[in-house]
């Protein structure tokens, strides 16, 4: 059902420009030359927050993290085998989808586990990156309370994950 | 943004110095490597994407969804520029459809619209990051796609607690950036 959403959208969007004597081919060349540029712009931050996180995992003090909040996460309600998946999804998105798979393969894709862990990933987002990203091409430096904001939200958000799987 | 990088690097290479410090140099390598990867990935998206967004602008589509977005947006980020505008209702909208990587050359687009030049974040801007960074999914295709082939028997059985998870955590987003408004608009009131 939901393969049908873009698809159709698209006829809708094209039809629609047709209808309006855009020049769709012409149209679509001028956007897509923006690309290029916007992502030689951005890659220099992608690259420095994802050096970042990669000497995280590697010295291993996402684990340590984990080790040490878990009690604090488990108060919460959320499970010490996700700490880790909760603690790294800000950060990165491939790297909180290939726990996510460990996480199914190892305690099986149907399991409380699981499913707490794929609800907390489609609720949340990789806060690191996406503001790195969106300010990359502003000036400004001081973000105030913009990062604890959506932390504390990530956090909720995996608590309320825990617990609708728990009564779904 | 470079305290939080600073303590994650200098905290990292301290802790591999004990472990293993050969491991330091390529790690790092290695991640710009992933980064460069990501970004050709991105280029594809992008362009793609971008083409659909001039259509959507040039056919006037773009001002009919920021005129139907218009009452929401005004009262989020409380700005008075129809061009910011769009972007922003085009940012929320490929947000919805889970189409987070379509959404950012908009919301990057808006980002530079809102900035006034001070260094600082604007309220709108804060406003902007956090419901991108909470964004509402209503379809985590990833999610499921994952589930799927880890053998689960309903793999989409998780798409109805994501949505209310997605929603409440949206709500708490925008309650609080509106809550630190008003804490930091009356701090600024007091110097």
């Amino acid at each position: 059902m939901s393969a049908y959403i873009i698809p159709i959208l698209f006829i809708a969007l094209f039809c629609y420009a047709k209808h309006k004597k855009v020049n769709t081919y012409d149209t679509f060349v001028k956007g897509a030359k923006k690309a290029v540029p916007l992502v030689i712009d951005i890659f220099p931050y992608i690259a420095t927050i994802m050096v970042a996180v990669a000497l995280l995992r590697v010295s291993g003090i996402t684990t340590l993290l984990a080790n040490t909040l878990s009690p604090v996460f488990n108060l919460l309600g959320i499970p010490t085998e996700l700490v880790e998946l909760v603690l790294l999804r800000p950060f990165t998105g491939s790297g909180s989808y290939a726990l996510l798979n460990d996480v199914l393969l190892e305690y099986g894709a149907d399991s409380y586990i699981s499913r707490c862990a794929c609800v907390i990933l489609g609720c949340s987002e990789t806060i690191f990156y996406v503001t790195t990203v969106y300010i990359s091409q502003t000036k400004v430096k001081k973000l105030l309370y913009a990062i604890p904001v959506a932390l504390i939200c990530a956090v909720f958000g995996s608590c309320i994950a825990c617990l609708l799987c728990k009564i779904m | 943004m470079n305290t939080i990088w600073f303590i994650m690097i200098v905290g990292s290479i301290c802790f591999l110095l004990w472990s293993d410090p050969s491991l330091v140099l390529s790690s790092m390598i290695d991640a710009a490597g992933e980064a460069f990867t990501l970004c050709i990935e991105l280029c594809a998206v992008y362009a793609v994407w971008l083409g659909i967004l001039e259509i959507v602008e040039v056919s006037g589509l773009g001002q009919k969804l920021a005129k139907a977005l218009h009452p929401l947006i005004k009262k989020l980020f409380k700005i008075d520029d129809p061009e910011t505008e769009k972007m922003i209702a085009l940012n929320m909208s490929a947000n919805m459809l889970g189409l987070g990587n379509a959404a950012t050359p908009m919301g990057i687009k808006a980002m530079k619209r809102l900035d006034d030049g001070s260094g600082v974040a604007t309220p709108a801007m804060i406003m902007l990051i956090v419901l991108n960074a909470t964004s509402i999914q209503l379809l985590p295709s990833t999610v499921i796609g994952l589930r799927a082939s880890a053998g689960s028997t309903s793999p989409s059985d998780i798409i109805f607690p994501t949505i209310i998870a997605t929603f409440c955590t949206c709500a708490l987003g925008i309650s609080l950036v509106k809550l630190c408004q008003k804490l930091f608009k009356k701090r600024g009131a007091k110097k």
